[in-house]
């Protein structure tokens, strides 16, 4: 079984590794928006307009992102009820 | 019944029958024997398998029953890519609970994914009904397992919808049967030729979609599975749901309101999880939402993509349940708010949940990349624009509850402080054999192709075009992106242990009161009713009595001559009777 240590920072914990993940994020981030506009990266067929705009993946991506966090925090006024609810009426 | 022997040669040929005899035979090994129940597990599912291999793409077990003609095994290609997928997950939950001793769950975990089998390949609705509700029967020997009253209320429930589905099965079979004549599972449809809804779709696709978990119907998931033990989650997250994929598959392809219905599943389960804490739970939604992708394959008519999403699912979602049920086996824990900094401890089960992550996400060079694209690439091409969006919008939200939630809060996330063992080799091998499929499938998808129900149309199908890869990387990459700028602006919402309301609520809460009061109103009415009706009751049972009774006079004995003589009266009249009318 688990045993409790004291708390001390990983390799993921440290701020390098933190900084240098956000940095990977960056880089991926922007060549995946450059290659959208390289022509030979391009959709020839295309079935509606927004897949001609080069950065349409990356910006529904993010702004899905985002709404589902946002958006989906505050169901938790509505459904959540205390640990046991259902426990305690059955 | 007709041709006893040719039942028996049948039922010795099935592979599905061969699973479920090893089952029985495994839960019966003595104690001293024990050690090699799972290896005689493993064994079953080998020859099960070896014989869906020698026997191809076939039918056999054409049979009278009632006199209509039913076909127990259909060997086709849809059939056979689940039931391929089936004997990988069987044979890797066998090994990941190589631990369990428990006979019920030794039982079930090999009775259940033969019963799934044994639908799958069933070439008729009565055999597929049969397979149905032993399916049910047995996985609820899971959900119980963990022997408390939680899991026995649980049980019960999901023991009460899944006989409901059956039942509906039942009634659906009986109408299709009216309307064709035939009892063979083929294409239904949901409309006749007027496009008007026909009762025996209506019915069967209710049957199927209680089972596949369709929206308002889909929170037995969430309340049975995360309630069995970790080994029996793992197992019934693979097969019930599945089944019913293959099912509406077969009976409604091209079915329109299966695009809605999926598209609905897609993205309602994204926002549940999001505030789950229970991570089984969690992974509970991601089914409900994994499913509704293949939903809208099946109704847009990518029987391609639905199907070999669905394959690639089995073994990218158990890998997830895997992991985190490794967590909970160190820790005894499966929520968010107990978990995190695991990964100092169980740096393999961190890799293989990510890999996990990665293939269910849809990144290039895994599973769910190679798969997914075609249904989504279909709702394109037909046009459906908004289907095609939400699909995308789905897609980030499969990112944020399975790609990221899960691998960060069991593994990362705050330090819970907890420092368990790695997992125990059976599992890391167990979940080594699904990383190694789902980055397998991933970089050759061509295996996977060849054995889906239409190859031909994936001729000119090439899942790692340029625009392909760079859409997929641009959508998700940037996802982790709003991931990273939430965490730094510390606008993701914490974890907060808590029970959260789902569509369960609903017969949990006023229907159990319901249920309640309309017991005490029955016992209400019938006390009325006896107290009103009491002394004329009574009164006409004496008067029966003493004519009935042992000594009333119809108990006499009567002479042999005077009965001959009643039954030559009755016969007589019935002689006049006959000849007048």
């Amino acid at each position: 079984m688990a045993e409790d240590h004291k708390k001390d920072p990983g390799w993921a914990d440290t701020p390098g590794f933190r900084r240098g993940f956000l940095i990977f994020l960056g880089v991926a981030g922007l060549m995946a928006v450059i290659a959208g506009f390289i022509p030979a990266f391009q959709k020839k067929e295309l079935h509606f307009a927004l897949e001609a705009i080069p950065v349409f993946f990356a910006v529904w991506g993010f702004g899905s992102f985002m709404f589902i966090v946002m958006a989906g925090r505050h169901l938790r006024k509505f459904v959540s009820r205390k640990e046991g609810y259902y426990d305690e009426l059955e | 019944m007709t041709n006893l022997s040719n039942l028996l040669t049948v039922l010795s040929t099935n592979p599905a029958v061969i699973l479920f005899v090893g089952a029985c035979v495994a839960a019966l090994f003595p104690h001293q024997f024990g050690a090699f129940r799972r290896p005689f597990m493993l064994l079953a599912v080998a020859m099960s398998g070896a014989l869906l291999w020698r026997l191809g793409l076939t039918s056999f077990g054409e049979l009278k029953i009632f006199g209509e003609d039913v076909t127990m095994v259909r060997i086709d290609p849809l059939g056979r890519l689940f039931a391929i997928v089936f004997h990988i997950a069987a044979a890797i939950n066998i090994i990941y609970g190589w631990h369990e001793r428990d006979r019920s769950q030794v039982f079930a975990s090999l009775s259940y994914p033969a019963a799934a089998l044994g639908g799958v390949l069933s070439g008729d609705f009565l055999t597929l009904f049969v397979w149905w509700e032993i399916a049910a029967i047995t996985s609820v020997f899971l959900v119980w397992a963990p022997g408390t009253r939680a899991t026995f209320l649980a049980g019960m429930r999901y023991l009460v919808i899944q006989v409901l589905s059956g039942t509906m099965l039942l009634a659906g079979v009986v109408l299709v049967f009216r309307e064709t004549g035939s009892l063979a599972f083929n294409e239904v449809g949901l409309r006749d030729e007027t496009g008007a809804v026909k009762a025996s779709g209506l019915v069967l696709f209710l049957a199927f979609g209680i089972k596949a978990a369709f929206p308002l119907l889909h929170n037995w998931v969430q309340d049975a599975y995360p309630k069995a033990s970790f080994t029996g989650s793992i197992v019934l997250s693979v097969f019930t749901t599945k089944l019913a994929v293959a099912s509406i598959a077969r009976a409604f392809p091209g079915e329109p309101a299966l695009i809605y219905i999926g598209a609905v599943m897609t993205i309602f389960p994204i926002f549940f999880a999001l505030i789950e804490n229970d991570l089984r739970k969690v992974l509970c939604y991601s089914i409900n939402n994994q499913v509704g992708f293949m939903l809208v394959g099946i109704g847009l008519g990518a029987i391609n993509g639905a199907t070999g999403y669905a394959f690639t699912n089995i073994i990218f979602e158990s890998l997830l349940f895997m992991a985190v049920g490794a967590a909970m086996y160190r820790t005894g824990t499966a929520n968010a708010t107990e978990l995190g900094g695991l990964y100092r401890s169980m740096p393999a089960t961190m890799v293989m949940c990510i890999i996990g992550a990665l293939s269910i996400s849809a990144f290039p060079g895994f599973a769910g990349f190679v798969t997914k694209g075609l249904i989504i690439d279909a709702a394109g091409a037909e046009h459906l624009f908004w289907i095609w969006l939400i699909l995308l919008f789905a897609s980030a939200g499969v990112l944020e509850h399975a790609g990221i939630k899960i691998p960060f809060f069991t593994f990362f996330a705050h330090d819970s402080g907890k420092r368990p063992s790695e997992a125990p080799p059976h599992m890391l091998v167990a979940m080594g054999i699904s990383s190694v499929l789902c980055i397998a499938i991933g970089l050759f998808p061509e295996t996977l192709y060849a054995y889906l129900p239409d190859p031909k149309a994936l001729n000119d199908y090439h899942p790692y075009s340029a625009y392909h890869i760079v859409e997929q990387t641009q959508l998700l990459i940037w996802a982790v992106i709003a991931f990273a700028v939430l965490k730094v602006m510390k606008w993701y919402p914490a974890e907060i242990p808590s029970d959260n309301l789902d569509t369960d609520w609903f017969y949990r809460i006023p229907g159990r009161a319901l249920a309640g009061w309309c017991a005490d109103a029955t016992s209400a009415v019938w006390r009325l009713s006896w107290d009103a009706f009491r002394t004329w009751f009574m009164g006409w049972m004496s008067r029966i009595y003493s004519v009935h009774g042992p000594e009333g006079q119809l108990a006499r004995a009567w002479p042999i001559g005077f009965m001959a003589l009643a039954v030559a009266v009755v016969l007589a009249f019935c002689l006049v009777l006959s000849l007048t009318s």
